[in-house]
């Protein structure tokens, strides 16, 4: 990840529209991608209410899209992917289901004709595995779940759409402690931004399939790991989902599933701390593509993939003068 | 310099100086929070009495004669662990505390209590006073 830029850089990352049927109606769909043509897919999921540009900075990680394509959308409603041009919309809540957006998922990767792609989400993005390794285990190479758990209650919240409440702020700031207090300022305050975009009524609708209609807790038994590896990764500050959850998922998932915990990192790894989670994530990433020997610890540390936090305690935010 | 004990008096002067000074409490509509809330560190209970996105004044001890909105439930050790500079995980921040008590049934968390409406109509502004918590415990509020 570049830090900084000159005038006048232009970032590869290419965006288009792509028309992807689902439950047979017509999507215009948002992806950005960069990297080779014939690199291995990696198709990227952003959380609840959010969008692509979560994952700006690995799309822009040079190292990684030397060798993976790596693609990352707008689910429909969200981002620059508008509601369908049919049906009256905004006559119900938007409402996700697991059916509908696993469907949304394996459409996609169809209509772009990926080839064994590596499937990687975050939080409903993440929680998403178990439904694509239960239902379309043959259809992705791996998939990659951050901030997975088998059941993720409490977060169907109504006052996340409601008249009296700025809902432009509050579906941000709702998030603001899933972040580690260590990520950089900045970055967890661009993650808030980028949820402070989020159309009305959206982040709750998503929350449904993330905290009700998501439960796997008797159904592990139906995740195939077996024959979609599962990498479960889930960051120590994230309440939802915790390490701890990540661990027993796997477990129960068992053949196939593995569990690694992130240290100093929370929900949104990809936004709130870009370096740490891109080195994290190359490890992950090899261990997918066979490229890693080693078996992937239980924990990763900073320490372990070479970033020193800076500054190495959280920024001690100085009140006005 | 000697830093002033947590929740004494010295330190509740010195966090009023920092909330009225924030930047963020002055922008986004924050300067429209007008609502009382309690704190309840272990078996103390002192009201944060704000007006306009600052705070008027800090109360120990309310009465009957006080009005509040909503509170903030926890024993000492929680708070303690709150406000430390790098703060543990699910103690860092209120929702986060919060949900690992009334949705996870942990203990040693903050618990939120009061109207949620108030709360939620509230939220940032509220959420970031009580962060500043922080801020004045590791910079004793100077």
């Amino acid at each position: 990840m570049s830090a900084t830029h000159q005038h006048g850089d232009v970032e590869p990352i290419e965006g288009k529209y792509v028309h992807v049927e689902i439950e047979g109606v017509d999507h215009r769909i948002y992806v950005e991608e960069n990297g080779p043509a014939d690199g291995v897919p990696l198709l990227c999921q952003h959380t609840a209410g959010n969008n692509c540009q979560e994952w700006r900075h690995l799309l822009a990680d040079e190292e990684l899209t030397d060798r993976f394509r790596i693609i990352a959308h707008d689910l429909p409603y969200h981002g620059k992917s508008v509601p369908p041009t049919t049906g009256e919309w905004w006559t119900e809540d938007y409402t996700m289901t697991a059916k509908r957006f696993a469907e949304t998922l394996v459409s996609l990767a169809d209509a772009l004709e990926l080839e064994d792609p590596i499937y990687m989400g975050s939080s409903m993005g993440g929680n998403i595995c178990l439904e694509l390794a239960d239902w379309y285990p043959d259809r992705f190479r791996a998939l990659i779940g951050l901030e997975c758990g088998a059941h993720s209650p409490g977060f169907y919240i109504d006052w996340l759409d409601h008249p009296q409440v700025n809902t432009t702020e509050v579906n941000a700031y709702a998030c603001w402690g899933l972040m580690a207090p260590q990520s950089p300022e900045q970055a967890r305050r661009e993650t808030m931004y980028l949820y402070e975009q989020g159309a009305n009524g959206v982040f709750k609708g998503d929350l449904y399939y993330y905290s009700v209609d998501h439960d796997y807790r008797d159904k592990l038994d139906q995740v195939n790991a077996a024959e979609c590896p599962l990498y479960v990764v889930n960051g120590e500050y994230d309440y939802l989902t915790t390490p701890e959850d990540g661990r027993q998922t796997a477990e129960g998932i068992g053949e196939g599933a593995v569990a690694v915990e992130m240290a100093e990192i929370g929900h949104f790894p990809m936004s709130e701390h870009p370096e740490l989670f891109n080195a994290y994530i190359a490890e992950i990433l090899a261990d997918v593509t066979g490229d890693r020997e080693e078996t992937l610890p239980e924990v990763m540390t900073p320490e372990d993939v070479g970033i020193e936090l800076h500054p190495p305690a959280p920024a001690r935010e100085k009140p006005a003068d | 310099m000697n830093e002033p004990e947590f929740a004494s008096h010295e330190w509740w002067e010195a966090y009023k100086e920092t909330v009225n000074s924030d930047p963020e409490m002055a922008v986004r509509g924050h300067d429209r929070f007008d609502e009382n809330f309690y704190l309840d560190i272990g078996d103390e209970r002192v009201l944060i009495e704000v007006e306009g996105g600052r705070i008027e004044s800090i109360v120990p001890n309310p009465t009957l004669n006080h009005q509040w909105s909503f509170g903030v439930e926890g024993d000492r050790e929680a708070w303690e662990e709150f406000v430390r500079e790098t703060p543990p995980a699910f103690n860092h921040e209120i929702i986060a505390s919060h949900y690992r008590s009334a949705v996870r049934n942990e203990d040693g968390h903050l618990r939120l209590t009061g109207d949620n409406e108030k709360i939620f109509g509230n939220l940032r502004a509220f959420q970031r006073t009580l962060d500043l918590m922080r801020v004045a415990h590791n910079d004793g509020g100077s």
